[in-house]
């Protein structure tokens, strides 16, 4: 019989074992399989959506004008609308309108805006184009046409029960107003795409209410199929020198770079969902390769014999190889099927915390199989190799001794060969602290794991017997025999703590950085903010809060002061920068900086304050010249007039409001910090402030504290949302003890029968097996937490360069975690031990 | 079957117990309609050839198996009306068990385990009945011992040990000396004697051997799932006679 045979042999007559090391594999590879195919799915609607914008455009010209934002975003100038003339002069063109698409949002009958809050899909307002290029079609009523009437897309006229007919508020940089409804437009065959929320005016209705008279985004060019798109492109541009500041893209080269920006924030997702399905698979590995252990002690005797009748040790080794590949060949293949369903959950949960992605049927692309199928089968292979070895190893007497049991090897070695890592990556925490890179920071961290896996199976025994103690004093006999069976083989457990262990200390890490951030924004907003009440814009990172509305606000009667902060991307000395835009004029009291030269309130409409370190690396004093450049291209000479200590809330640059007045520059404020006068009743000021708002449709009031409070709790979203990709990890470790707990009670049998025999009963087999998974979970637990501990405490201390000052010790959060872990261990042992309870008291204890 | 002696009272007893394995053509009446008592204070063995029942007899009896039909009775109990939670309290409450192999748990040590039914169940050992115990088979010095170190006749004797501690009704051994040496299995047979004669146990023994068996008070024969024949005051020639008897 040839190895091959052999193997599958050896695979298919153990067909539980089979699927537990299976379920590894598959639960391993799935979350990547899910992360990929999610992404690919995507791309490709986002590709799809803009390649069918943009159908029917061949031309599009814009302005060179440009700075860029993060994530791949910019805010680009606008360009005269009368460029039209210019552009249907040209041969070839058959039409030529303006396109207007920047932030609108329609308010609801209840007068709260419609739309997602948070990271959703964006809001927009634009114009209504007709013709070969419309994007839009009308599926009910007609096209506005003048600048009272508003046609809106058929997901939010029926998300807002809006009917022809009705009167609609829109709000948008220049304030709020009301349009009649006159359409409901359809986008293609979607009602809306991407789930934004769409407000279209005609061209000069968009201009006035949304931009500025005279100016539009870009304008869409329809050729009429006499040239080549790329000929009319250059034949539009040849209409225009370089004072004119524009560009003429063809309608492909607009579609890919729309799909190009889309698919750079895409890949930074894909990167951080990929993170986290590594971090499964590697969990996973540690249940691979703890079950290709397992069973290879209890195959020892049948090795022995295979060498006793003369197999050699490679083909041993080969026969437990080709076992793991037909495992991580099966497990992968069934991984990529889970994969689908954990796409679905991605976008779902992705969804729940507030990241709404718009998702289009299931592209699953060779690639994402072919890789999912590579990765799995090379970690299965890798995590049984050394199990492998060790089968090979086994002496052909080994088939005569009774028992199989893992050996262990050295302690002695162990402990140098395991605190070796563990004491050089402490050193070179030590050495980071003490002013060594932080890129030292991600050895460090792998030495000290390294070093504390490998003292594992050193620490597990004396770990379970501690922990087994008080449950041994409280369950009596069961409790004592599970605290034994926990320890009676430390490599088997320190190797199904492990995975635990692994899980625990991220999610430690993750909850100590959390709890270290919100204390670090509670004292930032704390110290920065003094007013008495907040407005802040509902829509996070795209559009904002009309500037008109500040100075509403400081009209409300009971309002002693009210501030606006807004972020506007502005070209400092050439470079992008977000600026933090502020009116010097009413910040005193309200937002403070702290001023190391020069002051806020005589900052001036052509003054710059520069942050410390900034103003360092630029060699700026005050009274330097720094040349901005706005989004419309509008150049001034700034002159430095303070520099301030730097601060988590703050660009590194802080510039007047009053600079972008008499520009095209649209712009929105974030935040209005409000002070109330001495003695006014809150709750008419609360009322009269949220009147004031109700007319821009937009943002909410806050008093202080909710204020703080929700900024430090903006901490648990991202917090939220890494828990649940942590999950995975976690469960994938429950699966491990769930595994070497079955695989251990069937080498247990005949002490269970005897057990059963001697009088314990089946709910005391059930006890015993339950707190032996539970000393399993917390051993990985214990040392996770405070790994994690460790490891959050030296982020924190790595980012200190950061601003980040305050180290909370998350007490609660520790105790949930010892809990859930608890929990884990509960559940973990449910299957376990009914499988327990159900072995056959004759069969054991007559087998000989 | 009646006792000859009729102030001896019972402390197990098998009424037209039956044990069917399979059905049909391959049916096998492991029990045929045995009724059989064990008496209190009395040390019986059950010998037969293999494939006889004996073992499937000390199983249903110990309640460690269920019969197909007829009832079989502990200390006055019927076990068939017992739930699976009762039956194996009874076991650890009144039932001590020697087995031939494996009767340790290797996690506890020797003490662990002798008084491991009494932990079960929550119980305080006796401390001078485990003594008492403990000084009868000899073991004194091994208790804080695991398993793995003791040798095959000392792990024999902690289960003699354990199968007495918890001062059963009745202790039921399976072929208690079948891997032992017969010096080792003289000294395990011994005990089990003097538990009988000095501290007035009951036991009922399987075993193949004829000298093991004629340690006993009584021999009962079984052969084809039916009891055929009854011994007192054995020797072991006169077991190996009768056994030689079932080859004919």
């Amino acid at each position: 019989m040839s190895v091959l045979r052999l193997a599958f042999k050896s695979v298919v007559s153990r067909k539980a074992r089979l699927f537990l090391t299976s379920l590894a594999v598959i639960l391993g590879t799935s979350f990547l399989a899910g992360a990929t195919i999610f992404t690919d799915t995507l791309n490709k609607t986002f590709d799809t959506l803009f390649a069918e914008v943009f159908e029917e455009v061949d031309g599009f010209v814009r302005s060179t004008d440009v700075i860029e934002t993060d994530f791949g975003g910019e805010e680009r100038a606008r360009i005269p609308i009368a460029y039209v003339d210019r552009i249907t002069s040209v041969p070839g063109v058959a039409d030529a309108q303006g396109f207007i698409q920047t932030f609108a949002r329609i308010v609801g009958k209840d007068g709260t805006p419609l739309g997602s809050e948070g990271n959703g899909p964006p809001t927009f307002g634009g114009t209504f184009n007709t013709g070969e290029i419309a994007l839009w079609a009308v599926s009910e009523g007609r096209a506005p046409t003048n600048g009272t009437e508003v046609i809106l897309d058929e997901a939010s006229a029926e998300d807002g029960k809006y009917v022809i007919g009705d009167t609609v508020k829109i709000t948008a940089a220049a304030g709020s107003r009301e349009f009649t409804m006159v359409g409901i437009a359809n986008y293609g065959d979607v009602s809306s795409p991407g789930g934004a929320t769409f407000a279209l005016f005609d061209d000069i209705t968009a201009m006035d209410f949304l931009t500025q008279p005279g100016l539009v985004d870009a304008i869409l060019v329809a050729g009429d199929a006499t040239v080549s798109n790329t000929a009319l492109a250059d034949a539009i541009q040849a209409q225009f020198g370089p004072q004119d500041r524009v560009e003429t893209l063809t309608g492909d080269e607009i579609t890919k770079e729309t799909q190009d920006q889309i698919g750079a924030a895409l890949d930074f997702l894909g990167t951080f969902l990929k993170i986290f399905s590594y971090i499964a698979l590697g969990v996973a590995a540690f249940v691979i390769y703890n079950v290709f252990s397992i069973s290879a002690a209890q195959r020892e005797r049948e090795n022995a014999l295979m060498r006793a009748v003369g197999a050699s040790k490679k083909q041993i080794r080969r026969i437990v190889l080709l076992e793991a590949l037909v495992i991580g060949v099966v497990g992968s293949a069934l991984g990529i099927l889970a994969g689908i369903g954990i796409s679905r959950g991605l976008s779902a949960m992705l969804k729940a915390f507030g990241v709404d992605l718009p998702s289009k049927g299931l592209t699953i692309t060779s690639a994402a199989i072919t890789g999912t199928l590579q990765i799995g089968i090379i970690v299965t292979l890798v995590s049984a190799y050394f199990p492998a070895r060790a089968a090979g190893k086994v002496p052909p007497l080994a088939a005569m001794r009774a028992t199989a049991l893992e050996t262990i090897g050295s302690m002695r070695t162990r402990l140098i060969v395991g605190f070796t890592p563990l004491l050089v990556g402490i050193g070179v925490v030590l050495a980071v602290v003490g002013g060594l890179g932080a890129v030292w920071l991600g050895l460090a961290i792998l030495l000290v794991f390294s070093g504390v896996l490998i003292l594992g199976p050193v620490t597990s025994r004396p770990l379970a017997m501690a922990i087994g103690a008080p449950i041994a004093k409280v369950r009596g006999v069961t409790g004592e025999m599970a605290r034994q069976n926990a320890a009676r083989n430390p490599k088997r457990t320190a190797r199904t703590a492990a995975p635990v262990l692994i899980g625990v200390a991220l999610v430690t890490a993750v909850t100590a950085l959390a709890a270290s951030l919100r204390a670090e924004v509670r004292d930032i907003v704390g110290e920065q903010f003094r007013g008495d009440y907040v407005v802040s814009v509902t829509s996070q990172g795209f559009g904002g809060l009309s500037p008109l509305l500040v100075d509403d606000i400081n009209e409300v009667e009971g309002v002693a002061n009210a501030t606006a902060i807004g972020y506007t991307p502005v070209l400092v000395n050439t470079k992008s920068a977000l600026t933090t835009v502020v009116d010097p004029a009413t910040t005193e009291g309200l937002f403070e900086l702290t001023m190391l030269e020069g002051e806020l309130s005589s900052l001036d409409a052509t003054g710059i304050l520069v942050e410390k370190d900034k103003a360092e690396r630029e060699s700026w004093t005050i009274g330097s010249d720094v040349p901005l450049k706005l989004s419309d291209g509008t150049e001034v000479a700034a002159k430095v007039q303070g520099i301030y200590d730097s601060n988590d809330f703050v660009a590194n640059t802080v510039v007047s409001r009053r600079l972008f007045e008499g520009t095209g520059v649209t712009r929105f404020d974030q935040q209005i910090y409000i002070e109330v006068e001495e003695g006014a009743d809150s709750a008419t000021v609360e009322a009269a402030l949220d009147a004031a708002i109700a007319e821009y449709g937009n943002g909410k009031v806050q008093s202080r504290d909710e204020f703080i409070d929700e900024q430090a709790n903006q901490v648990n979203q991202l917090l939220g949302l890494i828990y649940g990709l942590l999950a995975l990890s976690v469960i994938i470790a429950a699966v491990g003890i769930v595994i070497t707990l079955l695989l251990s009670v069937y080498e247990r049998r005949r002490e269970l029968g005897l057990l059963r025999a001697v009088g314990m009963t089946r709910s005391q087999v059930r006890t015993s097996v339950r707190w032996e998974s539970v000393i399993t979970s917390l051993i990985g637990a214990v040392a996770g937490v405070i790994l994690g501990l460790g490891l959050g405490f030296v982020i924190i201390l790595s980012l200190a360069d950061e601003g980040l000052s305050n180290y909370a010790f998350p007490v609660g959060g520790i105790i949930s975690i010892l809990i859930l872990s608890f929990v884990v261990g509960v559940l973990a042992s449910v299957y376990p031990a009914y499988r327990a309870t159900r072995v056959d008291i004759l069969d054991a204890i007559t087998t000989t | 079957m009646s006792s000859e002696t009729p102030t001896l009272t019972v402390a197990a007893a098998s009424v037209h117990a039956s044990k069917i394995y399979g059905k049909g053509d391959s049916e096998v009446r492991a029990l045929d309609d045995v009724t059989v008592e064990f008496h209190d204070g009395e040390f019986t063995a059950i010998m037969g050839p293999s494939g006889s029942g004996k073992s499937t007899l000390m199983h249903c009896v110990a309640g460690l198996d269920e019969l197909t039909s007829g009832s079989v009775l502990i200390a006055g109990t019927d076990l068939s009306t017992l739930s699976d939670k009762e039956l194996t309290v009874l076991r650890r409450d009144q039932v001590g068990f020697i087995f031939q192999s494996f009767n340790l748990v290797p996690t506890l040590n020797a003490y662990e385990n002798i008084t491991l039914p009494l932990a079960l169940g929550g119980k305080k050992p006796n401390r001078d009945w485990v003594d008492k115990v403990v000084a009868t088979v000899g073991l004194g010095d091994r208790l804080k011992h695991r398993p793995s170190e003791l040798s095959g006749g000392q792990q024999q004797r902690v289960a003699v040990a354990r199968a007495l501690a918890n001062e059963p009704h009745i202790v039921f051994a399976d072929e208690p000396t079948g891997n032992l040496d017969s010096k080792t299995g003289h000294q395990i047979l011994d005990f089990m004697r003097k538990a009988v004669d000095e501290l007035g146990q009951t036991i009922v023994m399987v075993t193949h051997d004829p000298v093991a068996a004629s340690i006993a008070d009584r021999i009962i024969f079984l052969a084809d799932g039916k009891v055929v024949d009854e011994m007192r005051e054995p020797t072991p020639e006169k077991v190996l006679d009768r056994m030689k008897r079932f080859g004919e």
